[in-house]
């Protein structure tokens, strides 16, 4: 019985607020903008917070990655050069054992746009000469063959690990030979496809793993002298302990190593991802905050709005109010019948605001270039948004025309 | 006071007609008697229970169970069908399970010669047709009472005629009738003539 009240009283409320459409359209589109900003706010933001994890993941959340800076701080400082080398092997070898078995640590020298060719096939990549310890730093998977060790980097020995992207051009396998430049190399093993590293936005170099070639340390440096052996690009430690406060802290102490061991000269650049990860969630948080308050303060316009058009409603409709009330509709029915009529308001307003919110957003996607993402919330809380703006500005034209006195109501002109 | 204090007695299938002059309280007294309105003073007593001491809920189901109602205007729902609107009594109380409404409510449109008219809606219909509609909503849930306040006072004379008649036949199938008229030939229709007369303050009551 109660579910045949309010299907009636629906389909009433629909019936009455299609009597003037322009008027319910217009009502609706206060509720509407303010939908379609919190989705558009949401998606957008939802967007953000996914690529700074997806970045933060790619990074790894329990790394410290450090870059060789020393061109940047030397730069009209010639003699900062005389004091610190920049980043060394020696920093390396100095930071895995002071870490010891808390984690591994990864050293490696780079070099760009290397011509990688074999039998009339060639393909531009990246080389890394890397430590023995970079595999299980940078936790990279081997689709076949096997990973640079310690007596390839002693004995110098003439082998890499090449990107899957590489052999797939090359068409090559673990045990055939590929050329670097001029200079030919044993392939030994070929990476699992892994990606590219997200670093925009970090100040890290770039690296697309499947696009990489691996050697041992010190047979790059013998295939492309003319950098110092001992210096490295870059650094890249793992630690075993997950926990945020002590990756934190061993952050900050390998830092303050670093500076110590640097004699000051900031000539290398520290990245703690689980430090942009605080940063992306503060960021997050304050642009929910911003959103938040738009989107509010559009819901709020947009629900007194609806009250307006309400009362007018009301207004006009007191005789028939008055007939409802003669032929023995209740003041609750009558009440009912208005929170209706508010309720398709809104919530047909927070319906096409939710399809105007995703059409934005996407199209900002599209044309902004800025990451969006839908999150199931943003598509729970919009439409509910509606659905208690809808209730909570109902409410007040609902108990006026309620208690309109049924005598009075049919009087009225 | 917009009425002068009076006691009146209606008893069961009677046509009672209510006439006065203009502003003399004839629709306040209807509207007393059926709920519509709240006296200030006094009582209104229906089959001995006090139909002020009902709460708002009972005094609901009253009027939707008990009571039909006639305006001066035909008050009709625009957004409804002819049908729909005979129907609406029917969404505000229980509906009666041993009773097929719509049926009902088109032998009504039938029965009021607007059969034909169920899918129509109230802007297409003349005055008269509407008045008439609406003596079929009244008629809906099969009230004890029909409340007609100035119900011809809109037509022409023909339609005032057919409405009568109507009137007439549900106080002869036991229907009590109180209508408030001062349309001359309205009142003949009635089974007592009550007289109101706010300057004497008083209440004349004839037979016919």
């Amino acid at each position: 019985m109660i579910f045949h009240y309010h299907l009636f009283d629906m389909r009433d409320g629909w019936a009455s607020l299609s009597r003037r459409p322009l008027r319910s359209l217009l009502s609706s589109l206060g509720i509407g903008i303010g939908v379609t900003a919190l989705i558009a706010m949401l998606s957008i933001g939802e967007g953000a917070k996914k690529s700074a994890l997806d970045k933060i993941a790619s990074l790894g959340t329990d790394a410290l990655r450090i870059e060789n800076n020393s061109q940047a701080a030397f730069t009209g400082r010639n003699s900062l050069a005389n004091i610190s080398k920049g980043l060394v092997v020696a920093d390396a070898e100095y930071l895995a054992e002071w870490l010891g078995t808390r984690g591994n640590v990864g050293a490696y020298v780079r070099r760009e746009n290397v011509t990688i060719s074999r039998e009339g096939r060639s393909v531009v990549a990246t080389v890394l000469g890397v430590s023995a310890g970079w595999f299980e730093a940078e936790k990279v998977q081997l689709q076949s063959g096997r990973s640079v060790n310690q007596g390839d980097i002693t004995l110098r020995e003439n082998v890499c690990v090449a990107g899957s992207r590489i052999t797939t051009i090359l068409g090559t396998a673990p045990g055939s030979s590929i050329m670097l430049q001029r200079f030919p190399s044993n392939l030994v093993g070929v990476l699992a496809p892994k990606g590219r590293l997200l670093t925009e936005g970090t100040g890290l170099s770039a690296l697309d793993f499947d696009n990489t070639v691996i050697l041992p340390i010190f047979s790059l440096q013998a295939i492309f002298p003319g950098k110092d052996e001992a210096r490295l690009d870059g650094l890249v430690i793992t630690l075993n302990d997950s926990d945020e406060a002590s990756i934190l802290s061993i952050g900050a102490q390998v830092e303050e190593i670093l500076l110590v061991r640097h004699k000051g000269v900031e000539d290398y650049s520290l990245v703690i991802p689980l430090n942009l990860l605080k940063e992306a969630r503060d960021s997050q948080r304050l642009f929910s905050l911003i959103m938040g308050t738009i989107a509010g303060l559009s819901l709020l316009v947009g629900g007194i709005g609806v009250m307006n058009v309400m009362l007018a409603n009301i207004a006009e409709q007191t005789r028939e109010i008055g007939l409802r009330m003669a032929v023995g509709a209740s003041r609750s029915r009558i009440a009912n019948l208005y929170l209706w009529n508010s309720f398709l308001l809104t919530m047909t307003g927070g319906i096409w605001g939710m399809a105007a919110g995703v059409i934005l957003a996407l199209f900002i996607q599209k044309y902004a270039g800025w990451d969006v993402a839908f999150s199931s919330f943003s598509l729970i809380v919009a439409p509910l948004s509606a659905l208690i703006t809808g209730i909570v500005f109902g409410v007040h034209p609902a108990v006026r025309a309620a208690s309109l006195q049924p005598a009075s109501a049919l009087r009225d002109s | 006071m917009a009425l002068a204090p009076l006691s009146l007695v209606v008893v069961e299938a009677e046509f009672l007609v209510v006439t006065g002059r203009s502003g003399s309280g004839k629709s306040t007294l209807l509207n007393l008697l059926s709920t519509l309105d709240k006296p200030s003073h006094g009582e209104v007593m229906l089959n001995g229970v006090s139909l002020t001491l009902m709460n708002e809920k009972q005094i609901a189901h009253l009027r939707n169970s008990c009571f039909g109602f006639i305006f001066q205007m035909p008050h009709l729902l625009p957004e409804k069908t002819v049908l729909e609107n005979v129907v609406l009594p029917f969404h505000y109380g229980k509906l009666p399970v041993e009773v097929d409404v719509e049926k009902r409510c088109s032998e009504l449109l039938d029965y009021v010669g607007l059969g034909e008219f169920g899918l129509r809606y109230p802007d297409t219909l003349s005055g008269g047709e509407m008045q008439r509609v609406v003596f079929a909503r009244a008629l809906a849930r099969r009230p004890e009472v029909i409340f007609a306040d100035e119900p011809t006072g809109s037509l022409d004379a023909g339609n005032s005629k057919k409405i009568m008649r109507l009137l007439q036949e549900q106080v002869e199938r036991g229907c009590t009738v109180i209508m408030a008229s001062h349309d001359v030939d309205a009142v003949h229709y009635g089974t007592r003539i009550v007289h109101l007369d706010k300057v004497e303050s008083s209440l004349r009551q004839e037979p016919v």
